[in-house]
């Protein structure tokens, strides 16, 4: 439909649907009008099939409902309000991955929930204010990060938990994530930044006999957690690209969203994402392309932003954004490497795997299985397609910790089925939730990619 | 007086049910008899605009001011019936600054409220504008559901006493005399609510008067008495899209024109129209140019309906009428004023009159005129009270809407449920059992579905026009079954399976025109449903025998049952 | 570089699977690339061989015996009678359908209360057959709209099954809320969750069987709408037919189907074991090559990934799939382009009855011998591109009953005939 796409060749304007053209409503807010995209529903409901929520909670109506049937239905008066159903959509955003036809399901939730929030939902309560904390993460970890170890005792302490429960509604059940007593940005910094990673990638590019000066840069968005909570992640994702010979630079960057949506906190999230939007498409003018170890970070960057904000520059980061093992596998053998290399050591084991819903829209929910297929030392089974249940800030809610637990049932007994007694994702609240239900030690793929071919 | 006067009305369409309310609340006895459905003829195929006279504004200053005073009445009485959405008439650069004016002019001259925006402004209200809008006219037009309108004259006309025959064909005029003293009617399905399989047959309906509202059919009518009625027939085509691209009604300013109009209409948004005369009102070609004409040119205003889905297509005919001395050759000439044809005085044959040409949105304002009339021939002085008196569901309701929690319904269906029952939503949708959606789209509840059955019997079309059911984007494809189940309780199923084939047939008909892209791919669905799915396109129930012994009767699972799940012994896996 | 496979497979319904597991399975290297979730999830389950002629004859006995003579255009008819076979067997050994032992068509009740002719049938759904003589009770839930057991039963009645049938509403235990999904009925009795039943909790699959036990009578089997589980059909089967003392058995469903669902996650079960690579998320919307494809492209949010094979197979459905689009000008084949045969006037695409021969059905590619499609000109596209599936024009799988099989012995035959080139 836009000038800029070949009408003869539009079959699959992917989360958008066809002849869809999302509209400001109001120039000067982000209220969209999202009826047109109800345009492309032929009713199939293949996309309730896919909701974790639905399956444990009858209030929870769908999200056909909630998505193309709720937006046809309703009407830009004010009478209208949105279902407050609304709100029990853990925005697993599986639905997309679902619809035959392109529906913008999580696009229209979002948007549905950023007006609940908006002009429905009490700023005072108790609610509205614990979610804005659960969504903004990154504050609250940057300042436990300062005190790490203060922090990770304080989180955790009994009678601050049953505080935090009973006047926030956030849920006991679960321990906080421990905090690093060096964050990956500081371990990045130690190291010598940028210069230091060009070097390194210099170097394997000669062991790799390609030319020095070969134009293989990305920028990498490490997202919150792999910063304060697992550099590991972090480390692992810096030494494998620059073993494969790419330069990698840390830029400025905020949280990239994803807990906001979640919580119909637009506007918090619209101001992240300028600066990371800022920040990337610079980098990306410049050669490099967006790289993201976190499957719900790199997913905010390629498809939330661009359907939900008009941030300069915002397309061109979408497509210039890239998982990490994903980015290898367009532009290096690593399936070769792999096939070829061995583990040994603490990693040589068997993991139960599992794949982030996150992961799904981006066609990553195999990759892991398939690309440590051959790997000598170690097995990788997946634990199935069910829905971790913790979704992020979902899990988190007292209110919600039942019906989360309820939804990760089926992946517990999976992993506790699998052969391995250590589990295996790229999302950071599924390692969680995983962690959480087994007691299951969590690695990343990208730590087993580093120990089978980094040496 | 001696005895009341019974009157008998032919037609079921907005004009029909306006005499037969008007009639019955002056204390008249009255019998209205309709061929098809309520507002199975022109009422049933128009755009559902409520006209505030704009459109009329310079070419015709009296309908313009007859219309502005009738949108006021509908607003009141007819609440539930009526979207007040606005409207504007809007300006493209290649459109007449000097016809611009005059419309202003004329709007102001008919005591029509009308002011100018910029384009800008007009495209604040509407965002989907084309951006070449130069600015509009905003006027007080709105949307009316000509159904809801329809039925709920209907129920007031019988809460007032008087008998509503639908199904129920005229096939004579009783002429006795030398006077019209009655019909004879032919029923499809025997008197009162249509039940399919129920054996229908004739009846003579004796009258003291006949009032011939039959509009595009009042030619036919007039033959049986060897009437000359010169009614012209004109069609035009209304293309329905999927959802609303505007929120407001909108006109292109221009003098005439096909494809100048876009309604919005419950969750839908109607394109209208071509003007084009026809011989016969119920037999003309539906054309594919006419569509894309509305299509193309519309987008000229609202650029996004080029590439946006449309569900159906269906074209109306209005009972156009002129004196025989005037001679248009254009039908667009044609006046959409109406015309009460006293047989006696015209014909010299009394006891009938006809009421011809005319528009939906003063249709009150003509049963009251022809009200007038006919209780003028039997001296009676009784006051038109259809301008004061609100339609059932249009009784105050405003409290109600505070109070739809109680239904149980998710927001946008309690709202839109509230919004087609209006006054009527406490008694129709509080339920003691649980109260599912039936038709998805619309968001149409069983309460709902069943409140219209109660009303007109086995008919699922009936139900579809009382309450949207299958009117969405699937077009019943997945509703139709279910409608059908919801008969069930009530009918038998030879019954219900009659009055299901009946709604696929009618709901295919309309889809026709509209199969491409997305309601292609729909059609093919809704087809891979009910014919592999359901295989009711080769249902044996009607058909041919079956020889089932002929077919596979299974085998015996009596030893490995209870294991079915487990598969990790190598065995066969589970089929499930 | 590109991500690199001997066969790409693209599509991931019934023939995209069948394709790629039949290559695989002859030691392909496969990758099988998918936009979305497939229309299985849409379709009953039951999968379906031939059960009308064209003309409309039937319900037919046999269908393969009908197979010869089908128009020559019909798929059926360029893979032949044969291949057809192989690939049932090989559906049969990887999905644990019933139906097998015979060459013998099937009687099923639909939901929509007739029977239709089906050649495999879900395990869950055996007990059901209509050639079977024993009386039945059917049972529907009261806010689950779309099965209505009365008048499925009234309907079979009128359609002369040969067994007493009655049917009955229930309240299903817990009071969910009436727009619940199936999902949550299924999940409910996965796991056997505990329902409130006056005040007590009770095992969902207790308390429905209680529920349902007083109106059994004489029945000797109860039916139920495709609801019963997800991941366990076969003990909540069990489970409530030794509770009820009968046999219990689904009547498949419109979409959302749960043994479509099934049948899916079963058939990618089996493409895992097979060692074939798959994806989904992301559409192919373009390629490289003349006559020959060189590679294709994945786009994800405006990035496009090349994915390159030596074999390529088009199998991404119909209309309903939307491997096959259409506009008000005209009817393509999205992601190669090829030639999708049509009338310029798509007032000629249908019929105006509803049930009448409609062009739109048979719309779809032509193909060689060897599936690979043609131009207009009747000259190969690209001597490395095979089609299966719904995306294949020439045949109405609605009115013909014969989706599903078109779908596996075409899948198969195109995967089968990939692998061999690679060889």
């Amino acid at each position: 439909m836009s000038d800029a796409q070949p009408t003869d060749f539009d079959p699959v304007e992917p989360n958008t649907g066809e002849g869809f053209e999302p509209v400001e409503v109001f120039p000067e807010s982000d209220d969209f009008d999202l009826r047109p995209g109800a345009d492309s529903c032929y009713k199939c409901s293949v996309c309730d099939t896919n909701c974790p929520v639905a399956e444990v909670d009858d209030d929870f109506p769908g999200p056909k409902f909630q998505g193309p049937e709720q937006w046809r239905l309703k009407q830009t008066d004010d009478d209208y309000e949105i279902d407050d159903s609304v709100m029990s959509c853990s925005n697993c955003m599986r639905c997309d991955s679902a619809c035959p036809s392109g529906v913008p399901l999580s696009q229209m939730h979002n948007t549905a929930r950023g007006e609940y929030v908006e002009e429905q939902m009490d700023k005072l309560s108790v609610e509205y204010v614990r979610n804005r904390i659960l969504s903004n993460y990154r504050l609250s970890a940057s300042i436990a990060s300062k005190v790490p170890r203060l922090a990770n005792f304080a989180m955790n302490f009994g009678p601050a938990r049953w505080v935090m429960e009973k006047t926030m509604g956030v849920t006991s059940e679960r321990d906080f994530p421990e905090f690093a007593q060096q964050t990956f940005r500081e371990w990045w910094a130690a190291r010598g930044g940028a210069d230091a990673s060009r070097a390194n990638a210099v170097e394997s590019r000669e062991r790799r006999g390609e030319p020095a000066d070969a134009d293989k840069k990305v920028a990498y968005f490490h997202g919150c957690y792999s910063n304060y909570n697992t550099p590991d992640v972090g480390k692992a994702m810096v030494h494998v690209f620059e073993h494969f010979g790419y330069e990698v630079v840390a830029p400025e960057q905020k949280c990239s969203g994803t807990p906001m949506f979640a919580n119909g906190m637009l506007d918090d999230a619209r101001r992240h994402a300028e600066v990371n939007v800022s920040s990337m498409s610079d980098l990306v003018d410049q050669g490099y392309d967006a790289i993201a170890s976190c499957t719900s970070c790199s997913m905010a960057l390629r498809q939330e932003y661009p359907e939900l904000f008009d941030i300069d520059g915002i397309e061109k980061v979408a497509s210039n954004t890239f998982e990490a093992i994903e980015y290898l596998r367009i532009h290096e053998d690593v399936k070769g490497e792999i096939e070829s290399a061995e583990v040994s050591g603490e990693l040589a084991q068997e993991f139960a795997y599992h794949a982030p819903c996150h992961a799904r829209n981006q066609g990553l929910e195999r990759q892991a299985v398939e690309l440590f297929r051959d790997l000598d030392g170690v097995g990788v089974e997946d634990v199935g397609d069910s829905c971790s249940g913790i979704s992020g800030t979902y899990g988190w809610k007292e209110e919600k910790y039942e019906k989360s637990m309820e939804i990760g049932d089926e992946m517990f007994e999976h992993m506790e089925h699998a052969e391995g007694e250590t589990g295996m994702t790229e999302c950071p609240t599924c390692a969680m939730q995983m962690e959480h239900g087994t007691g299951y030690e969590i690695r990343h793929p990208l730590e087993l990619v580093e120990a089978a071919v980094v040496e | 007086m001696a005895s009341t006067p019974h009157i008998a009305v032919i037609g079921g369409g907005s004009t029909g049910v306006g005499i037969a309310r008007d009639l019955a609340m002056r204390g008249l006895d009255v019998t209205l008899v309709e061929q098809g459905n309520l507002t199975h003829g022109t009422t049933g195929r128009m755009h559902g605009l409520l006209h505030s006279g704009g459109r009329y504004a310079v070419s015709d200053q009296a309908s313009a001011t007859e219309c502005i005073e009738e949108n006021r009445v509908l607003r009141d009485i007819a609440s539930h019936c009526v979207e007040m959405t606005g409207g504007m008439f809007v300006k493209r650069p290649e459109d007449s600054e000097e016809y611009f004016q005059e419309k202003l002019q004329g709007c102001k001259e008919c005591g029509i409220p009308a002011d100018v925006v910029s384009g800008a402004e007009a495209r604040q209200m509407e965002p989907h504008l084309a951006k070449d809008v130069e600015k509009a006219i905003t006027v007080p037009d709105g949307a009316i559901d000509p159904f809801r309108l329809v039925v709920a004259n209907a129920a007031s006309a019988q809460e007032h006493g008087a008998r509503i025959e639908t199904h129920s064909k005229v096939t004579d005029l009783l002429v006795e005399d030398d006077e019209v003293v009655g019909l004879e009617v032919e029923h499809a399905s025997g008197p009162g609510k249509r039940v399919h399989g129920t054996e229908g047959g004739t009846e003579e309906i004796r009258a003291d008067y006949v009032v011939n509202a039959t509009g595009a059919w009042a030619g036919r009518i007039g033959d049986m008495a060897d009437l000359d009625i010169a009614v012209r027939p004109s069609k035009g085509v209304m293309t329905i899209m999927n959802i609303r691209q505007v929120d407001t009604v909108i006109n292109r300013c221009r003098p005439k024109g096909d494809a100048d109009i876009v309604v919005p209409h419950e969750t839908t948004a109607i394109l209208g129209t071509t003007d084009e005369e026809v011989e016969d009102p119920e037999d003309y070609p539906e054309e594919q140019w006419e569509v894309d004409l509305m299509i193309e040119t519309l987008s000229e205003l609202i650029p996004m309906l080029e590439e946006a889905r449309t569900i159906r297509s269906f074209w109306g005919v209005r009972p156009l009428y002129e004196p025989p001395d005037v001679g248009s050759e254009d039908p667009t000439d044609i006046t959409r004023d109406f015309f009460l044809l006293d047989h006696d005085e015209r014909d010299d044959l009394p006891g009938m009159t006809s009421i011809v040409g005319g528009k939906f949105t003063t249709y009150r304002m003509m049963g009251e005129q022809i009200s007038d009339h006919v209780c003028g021939k039997f001296g009676i002085d009784a006051e038109c009270r259809t301008a004061d008196e609100p339609l059932p569901g249009s009784e105050d309701f405003s409290v109600l809407r505070d109070y739809m929690d109680e239904f149980g319904l998710r927001s946008p269906i309690g709202r839109r449920s509230v919004e087609r029952l209006g006054s009527r939503a406490d008694e129709v949708l509080k339920t003691e059992g649980p109260n599912p959606t039936v038709c998805e789209c619309e968001g149409v509840t069983r309460a709902e579905i069943q409140d219209a059955i109660s009303q007109s019997g086995s008919d699922l079309n009936a139900v579809r026009i009382r309450t949207r059911a299958s009117m969405g984007n699937c077009q019943g494809g997945i509703c139709t079954h279910r409608m059908a189940s919801e008969l069930h309780g009530e009918y038998d199923e030879g019954i219900v399976r009659e009055a299901w084939d009946e709604l696929l047939q009618e709901r295919w008909k309309g889809q026709r025109h509209a199969l491409w892209g997305e309601q292609l791919s729909q059609a093919a669905l809704n087809y891979a449903l009910h014919a592999t799915t359901q295989n009711r396109d080769n249902d044996p129930a009607g058909g041919d025998p079956v020889d089932f012994a002929a077919f596979d009767s299974g085998v015996d699972h009596t030893d490995d049952s209870g294991t079915a799940d487990v598969a990790a012994d190598g065995g066969k896996p589970d089929g499930d | 570089m590109a991500i690199e496979s001997e066969i790409l497979v693209v599509g991931g319904g019934l023939a995209g699977l069948s394709s790629a597991l039949a290559a695989a399975r002859d030691g392909a290297d496969v990758r099988l690339v998918s936009y979305k979730q497939s229309t299985l999830r849409q379709a009953s389950g039951l999968v379906d061989l031939l059960g009308y002629t064209p003309d409309g004859e039937g319900p037919l006995t046999d269908p393969y015996a009908a197979m010869p003579d089908l128009p020559a255009s019909h798929p059926y008819r360029t893979v032949g009678v044969e291949t057809v076979r192989e690939a049932m067997a090989m559906f049969d050994e990887v999905s644990g359908y019933e139906g097998g032992h015979t060459d013998t068509n099937a009687l099923l009740p639909t939901h929509g209360g007739t029977i239709k002719p089906t050649a495999r049938y879900p395990r869950g759904a055996a007990a059901g057959l209509a050639s079977d003589d024993r009386d039945t009770l059917f049972v529907g839930i009261e806010s689950m709209t779309d099965f209505d057991a009365p008048h499925v039963a009234d309907h079979l009645d009128a359609a002369g099954v040969p067994f007493d049938v009655r049917g009955e509403t229930i309240r299903f235990p817990g009071d969910l809320r009436a727009d619940a999904k199936v999902t949550r009925y299924a999940k409910l009795l996965d796991t056997n969750g505990e329902v409130a039943v006056r005040g007590r909790k009770v095992p969902a699959r207790e308390a429905l069987a209680q529920r349902v036990n007083p109106l059994v009578e004489d029945a000797e089997r109860v039916g139920f709408p495709a609801i019963l589980g997800d991941d366990n059909p076969g003990a909540i089967r069990d489970a409530l037919g030794d509770q009820m003392g009968v046999d219990v058995f689904e009547v498949p469903m419109g979409p959302p189907s749960l043994p479509g669902l099934r049948l899916e996650d079963k058939l990618f079960e089996a493409l895992d074991e097979s060692g074939a690579s798959f994806e989904t998320g992301n559409p192919i919307v373009d390629f490289d090559g003349e006559g020959h494809v060189e590679r294709v492209f994945m786009e994800k949010n405006g990035a496009r990934i090349p994915l390159s094979a030596d074999q390529y197979v088009l199998a991404t459905g119909g209309l309903v799939g939307k491997g096959v689009e259409s506009d008000r000008d005209g009817v393509s084949e999205p992601v190669f382009d090829c030639h999708v045969p049509h009338s310029d006037d798509r007032y000629d695409w249908f019929d105006t009855d509803v049930f009448g021969d409609h062009p739109f059905a048979g719309f779809g590619v032509e193909t060689d011998d060897d599936l690979r499609p043609l131009s207009a000109d009747g000259d190969v596209e690209f001597d490395n591109l095979r089609a299966a599936g719904s995306v294949l024009g020439g045949y109405d799988f609605a009115a013909e009953k014969s989706g599903s099989g078109v779908s596996i012995a075409t899948g198969y035959a195109a995967g089968t005939s990939a692998a061999a080139e690679v060889r």
